[in-house]
């Protein structure tokens, strides 16, 4: 037994001092999480991709679907991740600490991307990653790309900007430093949430909802298809009266459940909803 | 003739409570809003949004308080006449709990589009089906304590229900709707919740107007009832689907809302001289008084998201449920 011991723990080693900056791009890259997913998709050589999460094969959550088919997915679990032998694993802040202690104790290199909550971070996140791929190029290309599909869509004046906010199941709402908040701004709108000083990802009520008078309610609920009491209050007659009967326009949740490139779709959609355009 | 004198008085008096409660309900909601303008927007039907949250809002919340809270007094007074037994109440012998069974499958597994008429219903069949089986485990003549046990047992096996139901429930949200059902909660309620709740709650009403002589007869013994003339199976199967219909549908939109049925005839059958009949009328007026002020609290409480209403109830409920137990055992003694 120890013998057998001894003999994982060399190879684990090994394994370690190997994939340690030596200065090469990785050439055996894992992610674990679908925010890093989608970027390692876009960003990386195909050859440089050892494994995806199974959430990227999930078209309602992910936007690389397509091309995640073509890669081994994980799960996450250790086991997995051993036997893919990665020189660079990735994933997002809020991570399982257990495996990561785990992964740091066995000496795997982690990268961890913060969730961002603004344009500029998700540019950076870009950026982070690009350069550890070893793909400036394509970095620089992507935030390229983002920044002209945003130029396309026209400012909307100060004061003309039609009130609006997004309403989810179980009454919550974005507030100030969100994507949405951020998203419906540059699309035209101001955000009723951020007015009433919510910050966050944050419950509102439904008095102040109605106070605050929106000219537009948004939702992105996770599964409409279902049912329970947290879906049904979006059916509030309130909310209706509310905004003249305009009903309420659902964003795809996918838009938001990773901050990437696809944000500015999700800008596209929310201008498309404005009123009497000019 | 002076007993009925103080009756009179006294239901007015409830009556007086139950109606600046509401009042009072429609005046507090989680923001300050002129109401007296609200009112007159309402009345000039312009479709301002003040009007809208009096309407839409505070309206039907306060409708819902007053009749769920009458029905669960109505009922807990009801079940306590007939099974002669003052812990009796809808929330502990598992009218409430299977009600929300009931409910909980009918609204995360039913159909869409049959979801109006089926969550009362659903409600109504679980709330039934749930006081049989406790009243078939305790047996016809049961003692306090057998009844209250198979009121746990089957309380105990709805709740686990639930929460596996909600579990299993394709909706992601319905996790996290379990505390909803298991403590109750008034928060944005509409008023096609109102109307959803309101039929099944009226015919409950109805089956229990004429029962109040029978109970009286019913506190001198079964067979002396049965001499004066009282049909003992007829009435338990009507008090029964009495309370099956108005609990059934009351919860199957708040969800179990505990200790309203158990504390107010109680707390009101000192001042009704005993009389299980004239308890009836009462403790559905105490019910409502109990709910729209436990209601009324809660949004008025700083809480970050709003406490359930069946935290409140409970809280004064659970005391009172000790205090009952602690004076039937002197009593025993």
């Amino acid at each position: 037994m120890p013998g057998i011991r001894g003999f994982i723990l060399i190879w684990l080693m090994l394994a370690a001092g190997l994939s340690w900056g030596d200065g090469r791009p990785p050439s055996r890259v894992v992610s674990i999480n679908l925010c890093t997913d989608q970027l390692l998709l876009m960003l990386a050589d195909a050859d440089q991709i050892a494994s995806v999460s199974y959430l990227s094969l999930q078209p309602e959550s992910s936007f690389v679907a397509g091309e995640a088919i073509r890669y081994p997915t994980n799960h996450a679990r250790p086991e997995e991740l051993l036997a893919l032998d990665p020189d660079l694993i990735l994933t997002v802040e809020f991570t399982d600490r257990r495996l990561l202690g785990l992964l740091d104790k066995l000496g795997y290199r982690v990268a961890r991307l913060p969730m961002p909550t603004s344009i500029s971070a998700i540019e950076s996140n870009i950026r982070q990653l690009a350069e550890l791929l070893g793909q400036p190029a394509r970095g620089t290309a992507l935030i390229h790309k983002m920044r002209s599909a945003l130029s396309q869509i026209p400012p909307q004046p100060a004061n003309q900007r039609p009130k609006a906010l997004f309403y989810q199941p179980r009454g919550y709402t974005s507030g100030s430093g969100t994507l949405q908040n951020e998203a419906l701004a540059l699309a035209g709108w101001s955000n009723l949430a951020a007015e009433k000083g919510i910050h966050g990802y944050n419950s509102i009520d439904l008095e102040s909802l109605l106070l605050g008078q929106p000219d537009q309610i948004f939702s992105s609920t996770y599964t409409g298809e279902t049912r329970s009491l947290a879906q049904r209050q979006l059916r509030h007659p309130a909310l209706h009266h509310i905004t003249h009967n305009r009903p309420i326009i659902e964003i795809p949740f996918k838009y938001w459940i990773c901050g990437g490139p696809m944000i500015t779709d999700a800008v596209a959609e929310l201008h498309a909803a404005l009123p009497n355009k000019p | 003739m002076l007993g009925e004198i103080r009756q009179a008085r006294l239901l007015g008096l409830l009556c007086v409570i139950a109606g600046s409660l509401f009042l009072a309900s429609l005046l507090f909601g989680s923001q300050t809003i002129p109401v007296f303008q609200a009112l007159q927007e309402t009345f000039a039907d312009t479709s301002s949004v003040l009007a809208l949250i009096l309407t839409e809002v505070r309206l039907p919340r306060a409708l819902i308080a007053l009749f769920a809270g009458a029905t669960l007094g109505l009922c807990g007074a009801a079940m306590q006449a007939m099974l002669r037994n003052p812990l009796a109440s809808p929330g502990l012998i598992g009218s409430a709990s299977g009600a929300a069974l009931g409910a909980v499958i009918a609204l995360y597994f039913g159909s869409a589009a049959l979801s109006q008429f089926s969550l009362p219903l659903g409600g109504i069949l679980g709330s039934l089906g749930a006081t049989l089986l406790v009243y078939l485990l305790a047996g016809r003549n049961a003692c306090t304590l057998t009844l209250i046990l198979a009121g746990v047992a089957i309380n105990s096996l709805s709740l686990a229900l639930i929460s596996l139901l909600l579990n299993l429930a394709p909706s992601p949200y319905a996790v996290q709707e379990i505390v909803l059902w298991m403590m109750g909660s008034l928060n944005n309620s509409s008023m096609d919740n109102f109307w959803i709740m309101l039929p099944g709650t009226l015919l409950g009403w109805i089956l229990l107007l004429r029962v109040g002589r029978a109970l009286d007869a019913l506190t001198l013994g079964e067979e002396t009832a049965q001499s004066m003339g009282v049909d003992l199976p007829r009435l338990r199967w009507r008090i029964f689907l009495a309370v099956a219909l108005a609990v059934g549908s009351a919860v199957s939109v708040t969800g179990a809302i505990g200790f309203i049925g158990l504390v107010v005839p109680h707390m009101l059958r000192p001042f009704v001289g005993y009389q299980p009949g004239r308890l009836l009328a009462a403790s559905a007026l105490g019910g409502a008084i109990l709910l729209l002020a436990a209601d009324i609290l809660v949004r008025l409480l700083p809480a970050q998201t709003e406490i359930k209403v069946g935290v409140v109830t409970a809280l004064v409920g659970a005391p009172f449920f000790l205090y009952l137990i602690i004076k039937s055992r002197r009593y025993n003694q």
